[in-house]
């Protein structure tokens, strides 16, 4: 399996690490609201795209970017990162808070987009299936939180943790809280999702215990062209959780690449 | 000068519900999430009712100033609203100073605290001073959408920018800033003290809020932080106060002493330690969690305080801990007088803020606290007869 390359690169005075890996039509990827379990388990994609794994400022290997203060920044960010990279078309996968971004960047780059792939999106208001508020769990609950199989995290977080490992990832929980203390849903992110006409993926853990799957219904009624997947037995870390989660966006581009 | 020359004695009344809950082991914290089921209204009257007593006593025992603070979620304080609680002691002293310490300013809006407290200045004839406190971690759970920790310390810089221009230009003035705009900053009434009543920063020792004291030449205190933190936050603005040629003077520098005095040391310790302890232990506990909200702390300084986590979780710190974290001053005359003498020549302080009511400790010993500190440890100080030159 190929591996990642790691670069640099300075948007607006930032510096932001980026990992690549494979060849062909890129596949932008946007992380959650933390790197702590790395993104390995997305190498599988790199043997089908030009797989492009950026930190988002204020997490992992990237700096912090006091300008951000909500995910309208983000979508700024990424077209600034789209521009730099000379990317046109692309596939476009976010998972969880990077869903959030994926869908935002989405409905106003519509044209760009010729496949998006929500996981386990943040973002929407859906109050039959309402997203845990991740800032109000227990210390030592979260970990069953974001995943159904907690040997995810093995070899990847310290146990106990040390102080370095909690403290970067307090630095990630405040990257999250300036976009998402106040509100941890977008009110008007349903008004709008109809301008995606990309053929669209959701995809999700079935023991999503953080964002339930119960509100994929809500993001299928609002999209134009959404097809689904659910993971038997996967919680939130899905890509860490289940091979399937790569193999399904895989399948589902020769699905659309077919038609 | 020495600061014992022009020392003043606060005694800060922090308003606990005393009332601690039966197996208090069942709840992991007395702040934020702390079952509000457990107030009970007719208690918390009563309650009221005996720090007004306690309030009024402190006045006839010729104490400085009283000191009124806020906190909310939280049987550690009864006072959500010490604006309120203030308009209440002004009516019932007639000369003690008052000192409000405080809003935390991004609580309100800036523009309405500027003129409650203008107002409360006035009433009291210029009796006022103002602390202005970031709020604790807890403050921002307990508020959470309207209070984004993560830009609080530079609304709060600004929050302070507004109040003090609010105080002394005149108005109508336009205030353009980065979190607040205001059309027509014009607050009546205007302060009574020309050009403004006193302030103090209330920090926990960080460079930031350090920094914010030095740009408004505020007064600065440290609330529960060791020793050895308050005293390099004391150091560092003494050097930036240098660097922009003010020299600080003795009254810019407010320490906060947890006292206990009774006529010998074992005595002393033995009264009152259990309540100091039990202060920490119950009043105190507050998981690690709440003390730190994202963003309300740098990622450094999130990583140091992981790192000596056995001070910020009060239910594992030693006595000796507690002492260094609350200054605590106990035992006999001699004693708290001599440890008070030397805290405030080694910090360059001649502002104490005491705190006198410990926990749930009842009513007849903190009379007993406080005459006592009255009457035998404040004319030490002042008179030096128990402290070395």
């Amino acid at each position: 399996m190929s591996a990642y390359s790691e670069r640099r690169l300075e948007l607006g005075g930032v510096e932001i690490a980026l990992y690549e890996a494979g060849q062909g039509e890129p596949l932008l990827f946007l992380h959650g609201a933390g790197t702590a379990t790395g993104f390995d388990s997305l190498l599988p994609l790199a043997e089908h795209f030009r797989l492009i794994v950026p930190h988002h400022p204020g997490y992992g290997a990237s700096a912090d970017d006091p300008a951000i203060r909500s995910v309208h920044d983000y979508e700024r960010h990424y077209l600034d990162l789209l521009e730099v990279l000379e990317i046109g078309n692309l596939t476009l996968v976010g998972h969880s808070m990077g869903g959030w971004i994926a869908a935002t960047l989405a409905i106003s780059q519509g044209e760009r987009i010729s496949e998006l792939v929500l996981a386990a999106p943040w973002g929407l208001h859906v109050p039959e299936h309402p997203t845990v508020d991740a800032f109000s769990i227990p210390d030592a609950e979260v970990a069953g939180y974001l995943t159904a199989d907690l040997s995810v995290f093995a070899g990847k977080a310290p146990d106990p943790p040390t102080p370095e490992f909690l403290a970067d990832r307090y630095r990630e929980l405040t990257s999250t809280a300036r976009v998402l203390w106040q509100h941890t849903y977008d009110p008007s992110l349903a008004r709008w999702l109809h301008r995606i006409q990309a053929p669209t993926l959701l995809l999700w853990g079935e023991l999503d215990r953080l964002i339930p799957v119960g509100q994929l219904p809500a993001w299928r009624s609002l999209l134009a062209a959404a097809d689904e997947r659910i993971l038997p037995g996967v919680g939130h870390l899905l890509f860490d959780e289940s091979a399937q989660a790569s193999a399904a966006i895989v399948e589902h581009a020769h699905r659309h690449a077919v038609r | 000068m020495d600061v014992l020359d022009d020392i003043q004695f606060y005694v800060m009344n922090c308003h606990h519900y005393a009332d601690i809950p039966a197996h208090d082991e069942r709840f992991a914290s007395s702040w934020v999430d702390m079952p509000n089921s457990e107030f009970d209204p007719v208690r918390g009257h009563e309650m009221y009712e005996r720090y007004s007593r306690e309030l009024k006593l402190i006045e006839e025992l010729g104490y400085d100033a009283i000191a009124l603070n806020e906190h909310h979620n939280t049987p550690f304080s009864l006072m959500p609203a010490p604006s309120v609680r203030a308009g209440h002691v002004i009516a019932s002293t007639d000369r003690i100073k008052i000192m409000v310490a405080g809003v935390p300013l991004n609580l309100s809006m800036p523009n309405r605290v500027a003129e409650e407290y203008a107002m409360l200045d006035v009433m009291s004839g210029g009796r006022m001073e103002f602390g202005f406190p970031l709020g604790t971690g807890m403050e921002y759970w307990s508020n959470a959408a309207q209070m984004d920790p993560v830009t609080a310390r530079a609304r709060f810089r600004e929050g302070l920018d507004v109040v003090l221009k609010a105080w002394t230009e005149p108005g109508p003035q336009r205030y353009e800033g980065e979190h607040f705009f205001y059309r027509y900053l014009n607050i009546w009434p205007r302060p009574y003290q020309q050009p403004r009543p006193k302030i103090y920063i209330m920090g926990g020792g960080s460079p930031e809020t350090v920094d914010v004291a030095v740009e408004f030449d505020a007064g600065y205190s440290v609330v529960f932080t060791p020793i050895p933190v308050q005293l390099r936050a004391f150091a560092d603005l003494r050097e930036k106060c240098a660097a922009r040629g003010r020299e600080l003077a003795g009254e810019d520098i407010m320490l906060t002493v947890m006292a206990y005095v009774a006529d010998t040391d074992a005595e002393a310790e033995r009264e009152g330690r259990p309540y100091m302890e039990r202060f920490f232990s119950w009043f105190h506990r507050v998981p690690p969690k709440y003390m730190t909200p994202p963003g309300y702390v740098t990622r450094a300084n999130f990583e140091r305080l992981a790192s000596t986590r056995a001070l910020a979780d009060a239910q594992e710190s030693s006595w000796e801990d507690m002492r260094a974290i609350g200054r605590i001053a106990i035992g006999s005359p001699d004693t708290v007088a001599e440890t008070i003498s030397h805290w405030a020549r080694e910090a360059g302080s001649s502002r104490i803020m005491l705190n006198m009511t410990h926990a749930n400790m009842p009513e007849e010993m903190t009379v007993k606290n406080l005459t006592l500190f009255a009457s035998e440890v404040i004319p030490r100080i002042r008179t030096r007869t128990a402290v070395a030159p």
